[in-house]
């Protein structure tokens, strides 16, 4: 089940192994814990900044990440301003493909 | 000379078909841009097999001594005929789906897939 | 009549009759048609799967078209004039994983497509997809793979946008149409060209003749830019996001598995038709930068993406960049041979295989949302983790195999890419991880965004059979990442080592002596 990868080697097994092995006493750290936690109280609502949360609150798909995005405004920008979705633009960068391919070929 | 005369037809035709691509914007023309480049690849193929003075390769009527010419090329040529048929109709259908809908044929405006 | 001489060409002759006596039975009854698939589809599985056995086994498997004797390839004279099926241990591989794809693809299709919105024509278009999928791979003359390129093409093209009724599919089908074609007519120019110059098309033959010439270089060029524009490298992938995100999902993994056979006629052309002549390695640092461009920039447009099936999309093609840089790697290091350039190509190989297995299993997840919700706007969805309990389970599989979170396969493949393109430069690596990290981002935002999340609205789940087709590619993902070993011993080495060291072997197996 070994796979040498040249320079050493991995085994998903000996990984899953270390693995439990952490986990277990990951649990052992936890079970140290006080038990404060109920269910059905007020601790299973989201917390909000201190305010009420609305009913059925959920972050969708495209707000993660948002301060990451926003710190690579520019380029992302850029590239979405790349894909114009204008057929003259894939056939232009095909064809830039095309020839920097013979190029490279050529004056090599 | 004269005997390059076709070759270079075939790249006046390719570039020709590129250059439509390149700077239309109607489906339909882009369509006749790629069928351009289609004439011009054909045209190519069956240059390449012209043999000067060559006969047709039926060993039935050929007297001995003459040069036959090797069938492949124009075998090739017909494939790529019908299968460029296939590709400009398939086109063109596509070409009509999207007048149906959007009632234009301008590339540029047809861009709801984007970013 | 002896079957096993003939496996290579009815695995392509099997879809092919398929596909076209399919309307047949779908007007004598809807059953039958689904049987006459069914059939059809196991019949090619088992066909694929003997031959790659018996590559595997007794080594390259030739056959003639149209010779008195299957294996007699060369004419009196020493010229192969019939058109030569050549199966080594890469095309062997190629075909195992359109098998794998094209089988849940159908298994899939059953329940997912409906009736009255063109379930015979989708598979018709499906089964001439996967003959020319599998036509490309076994063949060993250069103008049938042209055309079998071109089927795959327009079978592609009309899987795409065969749903008339609505107006994005037509837009992504004639994009992906326009390019394609003009991919394939630049393919042909190429062939044209080689046959020009050695009047002869086989693979075999044409390698044992190229050396080099200013004409072999054009050919080159041209045979280079129409592959990658086909396999989806940036910046000629713009096509491959507008078709895998509006063709229905069980056609959207197979679309995947046709980049996967664009990308092994690249393999092909490079590693065994220009093997001899290609002692530069300006065009392996070529396939290795358009690789790490096209690992970044898709993964970077997938973190923008508000559509689930364009998400995937660029996921996909982030994927077909690391395929590029790990066999790029091998293509550098071919000419001094170094041990790094097999693993290299070992990881880039295995890669592809792991990549249609999870691309797949996400793309039939993102199918199943799509009809539990009738929408794949991650904006308005959520919390349909709730009902679609084995789909979101899938889903998040496929989303860690994808990014290379150990013990998955993907883990794999990328140490294996990672390990070999550090000993080149450790800036590729860096980029890899880089790109595997951002992968996993937007795997995470995928994966909340659909499934977690208070219950918005009620799911119906999905029928059995499309969860046993996920299943099958969920069991394989797992097999491979808890046994990467035995995949890579028995399947993988002997593909790569097709390419890396095996020119010689397939020349002799077509040419003789």
């Amino acid at each position: 089940m070994r796979l040498v990868t040249g320079q050493g080697y991995w085994s998903p097994l000996v990984w899953l192994a270390l693995a439990a092995g952490v986990a277990f006493f990951g649990w052992l750290f936890w079970r140290l814990g006080r038990r404060t936690y109920k269910a059905g109280t007020d601790q299973d609502a989201p917390f909000l900044s201190g305010e009420a949360a609305p009913e059925r609150a959920h972050v969708g798909g495209q707000h993660l990440y948002w301060g990451f995005l926003q710190g690579l405004r520019p380029t992302l920008e850029a590239l979405r301003v790349f894909h114009s979705g204008f057929l003259g633009d894939y056939v232009t960068w095909t064809v830039v493909v095309v020839a920097v391919a013979l190029l490279v070929v050529m004056l090599t | 000379m004269i005997g390059n005369l076709p070759f270079v037809v075939c790249m006046i035709l390719i570039g020709l078909g590129l250059w439509t691509l390149l700077s239309r914007r109607n489906l339909i023309k882009l369509a006749i841009g790629i069928t351009l480049i289609e004439c011009g690849v054909n045209l190519f193929l069956v240059t390449l097999g012209y043999v000067e003075r060559g006969v047709a390769p039926i060993y039935t009527y050929t007297q001995p001594g003459v040069t036959m010419v090797l069938p492949t090329p124009q075998a090739l040529t017909l494939t790529s005929i019908v299968i460029g048929m296939a590709t400009t109709a398939l086109m063109l259908a596509f070409a009509v789906v999207i007048y149906r809908h959007r009632g234009t044929l301008d590339a540029r405006k047809i861009r709801e897939l984007k970013g | 009549m002896n079957i096993g001489i003939h496996l290579p060409i009815l695995a392509i002759a099997v879809p092919l009759l398929g596909a076209f006596a399919l309307p047949i039975f779908a007007k004598v009854h809807k059953r039958l048609r689904d049987m006459w698939a069914a059939a059809v589809g196991a019949f090619t599985c088992a066909m694929v799967i003997a031959l790659a056995i018996q590559v595997l086994s007794t080594g390259v498997v030739v056959y003639t078209l149209g010779a008195a004797s299957p294996t007699q390839a060369v004419t009196q004279g020493g010229f192969p004039i019939r058109i030569v099926l050549t199966v080594d241990g890469m095309s062997a591989f190629m075909g195992l994983i359109s098998a794998l794809v094209g089988l849940a693809s159908l298994i899939y299709a059953f329940q997912f497509l409906k009736e009255d919105q063109g379930k015979t024509l989708a598979m018709t278009l499906f089964f001439l997809l996967w003959a020319g999928m599998l036509g490309m791979e076994y063949t060993g003359d250069m103008f049938n793979f042209f055309v079998f390129l071109e089927v795959t093409s327009i079978a592609a093209c009309a899987l795409i946008g065969y749903r008339t009724w609505e107006s994005r599919p037509a837009e992504a089908a004639f994009k992906t149409m326009a390019l394609y074609t003009l991919g394939g007519l630049l393919v042909l120019l190429a062939v044209a060209i080689l046959y020009g110059q050695y009047g002869a098309l086989n693979i075999a033959y044409l390698s044992s003749r190229i050396r080099g010439s200013q004409l072999d270089k054009i050919a080159l060029g041209l045979l280079l830019g129409g592959l990658l524009m086909k396999a989806g490298a940036v910046p000629a992938h713009m096509w491959a996001p507008d078709a895998y995100g509006e063709a229905p999902a069980q056609a959207a993994m197979v679309l995947v598995a046709n980049t996967q056979a664009s990308l092994y006629g690249l393999w092909r052309v490079l590693f065994t038709l220009f093997g001899g002549a290609l002692a530069a390695p300006a065009v392996g640092w070529l396939v290795v930068s358009l690789g790490t461009l096209t690992l970044l920039v898709a993964v970077l447009m997938a973190i923008l993406q508000r559509d689930l099936g364009r998400l995937i999309a660029y996921g996909a093609v982030s994927q077909i960049g690391y395929m590029l840089l790990g066999v790029g790697v091998g293509l550098v290091a071919l000419a001094s041979r170094p041990d790094f350039g097999l693993v290299a190509m070992q990881g880039g190989i295995f890669h592809m295989l792991n990549d249609a297995a999870t691309v797949g299993l996400l793309m039939l997840a993102a199918g199943v949302v799509r009809r539990a919700t009738g929408t794949k706007d991650l904006t308005a969805l959520g919390g349909l983790g709730h009902d679609l309990k084995w789909t979101g389970g899938f889903f998040f599989l496929g989303a860690l195999a994808l990014a290379g979170v150990p013990p998955f396969n993907g883990f794999a493949s990328k140490l294996l890419i990672y390990e070999s393109s550090f000993r080149l430069s450790p800036l590729l690596t860096a980029i890899g991880v880089l790109g595997s990290i951002l992968l996993l981002a937007v795997f995470a935002r995928a994966f909340q965004g659909v499934f977690l999340g208070p219950r918005l609205r009620a799911a119906q789940s999905p029928p059995v059979g499309m969860l046993v087709a996920m299943g099958l590619l969920a069991a394989v993902i797992l097999a491979m990442g808890l046994a990467p070993g035995f995949f890579v011993e028995h399947l993988v080495t002997p593909a790569a080592r097709a390419l890396w060291e095996g020119r010689d072997l397939y020349l002799a197996a077509v040419l003789g002596g």
